[in-house]
């Protein structure tokens, strides 16, 4: 099974960071990079959910931020000329009332997604990246 | 015969490194100067920043870097991303589009080839023809697991190569076209998926012998060793034929000496590098193979150096025997 050891950079190892305007909430961040050896466009992109805790986040609670803007999950499919690079991890802002709270989170990342120059036959190779890790919330 | 072969590298080999930021692009370079490396090849979607619209002060200063540490820029590697779009694939403009760009992007970083993909189709193929020609960079298509060169389409792509296309548009034959059984990194993750470690092994025996899939469904596997059994069916048992090499040698720009895993430098169980390599060099072949090494798909905590250097150890060995 090929390009499944380029999961392991799918969650990034970074703390868990809320997100606040003037003392008030709006929700928390943390990132994720494109699991491949290579970069590709966020079109190419055709599922991506998250859990906290266990719990499903809406897309609508979700921005994805890259290349100095941000996306809903729902654009993603359209963005053929939004390129990911393997390096740059993607901000996940979920959009939610109250801070996360301080310690040990658990975070699911599911990511369905096409291997664009892979359609040797006619079918490309879709893949299913889904990790889980442990994240800490940043202090201070 | 005298081996007249270069053995270069291709950096997609770093790919571990790379992408979990142990070793930086420059860094990279350094590596492949320090382990006596001269040629060089670039996968531009994994290294250049801003791809595929990299900027011109990038490419001057990759140009710069390669000089730096006294590395031949050799191939600038480039995809065809037919499935970029969720709606229709790539239109013939658009995979022009993309293609020219990457043989401008290649002649101004200093690369004198673009390895391209079969899915660019003969027709666009040919119409590249005299881009390549005024820039002066050659155009190559990858054959790559699982095409080899009776396939029809491949009969099309050599007969331009060998005819208005000589000297600027060729093949890169990969070695994967001529593996026969798993690697280990394959095996080991194939029990981290589940399998059990001896019916992996009456599966890897019943791989070699080539054994009725029929025994397989209606045995006592898994599915993920169902799975396994299949797709190594699939992927290691119609390699290419040696003999094959003589129809292609004369058009062959370039060689991607894939690999997945040595544990030595005297021989590998699954690509037949002896066979491989002393037929090309009886050939006359006297351009770069590139050492391709690929175990990262499958395990990330492998050192991409110490495969490299047995690769070469290998290789050496071989062609100068």
């Amino acid at each position: 099974m090929d390009f499944q050891a380029y999961n392991k950079i799918l969650l990034c190892k970074t703390p868990i960071r809320n997100v606040e305007i003037d003392g008030v909430n709006v929700g928390y961040e943390f990132q994720i990079k494109y699991p491949s050896y290579r970069g590709a466009f966020l079109s190419c992109i055709e599922e991506l959910k998250f859990w906290v805790d266990g719990n499903a986040i809406a897309d609508g609670d979700i921005s994805f931020a890259l290349n100095g803007k941000e996306f809903l999950v729902g654009e993603l499919p359209e963005c053929f000329k939004e390129y990911w690079y393997v390096r740059t991890p993607a901000t996940i802002r979920v959009r939610r009332h109250g801070a996360i709270g301080p310690g040990e989170h658990s975070v699911r990342v599911y990511m369905k997604h096409r291997v664009p120059y892979t359609g040797y036959f006619g079918e490309y190779l879709v893949l299913d990246s889904d990790v889980t890790g442990t994240l800490t919330t940043e202090v201070g | 015969m005298a081996n007249k072969i270069q053995l270069g590298v291709s950096l997609y080999s770093f790919s571990t490194e790379f992408i979990h930021e142990t070793l930086n692009f420059e860094q990279i370079l350094e590596k492949a100067h320090n382990m006596g490396y001269r040629g060089v090849e670039i996968v531009a979607a994994q290294m250049v920043p801003n791809y595929p619209y990299p900027t011109d002060e990038w490419l001057a200063e990759c140009k710069a870097l390669l000089a730096k540490y006294e590395l031949e820029p050799v191939c600038w590697s480039a995809y065809i991303d037919m499935g970029i779009r969720s709606d229709r694939d790539l239109t013939e403009d658009e995979i022009i589009q993309f293609t020219l760009n990457d043989l401008q992007y290649a002649k101004k970083a200093g690369f004198p080839m673009v390895r391209t993909q079969h899915a660019i189709s003969p027709a666009i193929f040919r119409k590249m023809l005299p881009y390549c020609q005024e820039l002066g960079v050659k155009l190559t298509i990858e054959m790559h697991h699982p095409h080899h060169p009776a396939l029809p389409v491949w009969q099309e792509y050599l007969s331009i190569m060998k005819n208005e296309g000589k000297g600027w548009l060729g093949i890169v034959p990969d070695f994967s076209i001529f593996q026969t059984m798993p690697h280990q990194l394959y095996l080991n993750q194939s029990i981290d998926f589940g399998c059990r470690p001896e019916k992996l092994d009456e599966i890897v025996k019943m791989h070699a012998q080539k054994a009725d899939m029929a025994l397989i469904d209606n045995g006592d596997f898994s599915e993920i060793e169902k799975h396994i059994a299949h797709e190594m069916r699939e992927k290691f048992s119609a390699p290419a034929k040696m003999e094959q090499w003589k129809d292609i040698i004369d058009v062959t720009e370039y060689i991607h000496g894939k690999f997945y895993y040595l544990d030595n430098d005297d021989h590998d169980p699954c690509i037949p590098f002896e066979e491989l390599l002393t037929t090309i060099r009886d050939l006359g072949y006297e351009g770069y193979i590139a050492s391709e090494y690929e175990g990262h798909h499958f395990d990330e905590t492998v050192d991409s150096e110490v495969q490299l250097k047995h690769f070469v150890a290998l290789c050496t060995k071989i062609l100068n025997s």
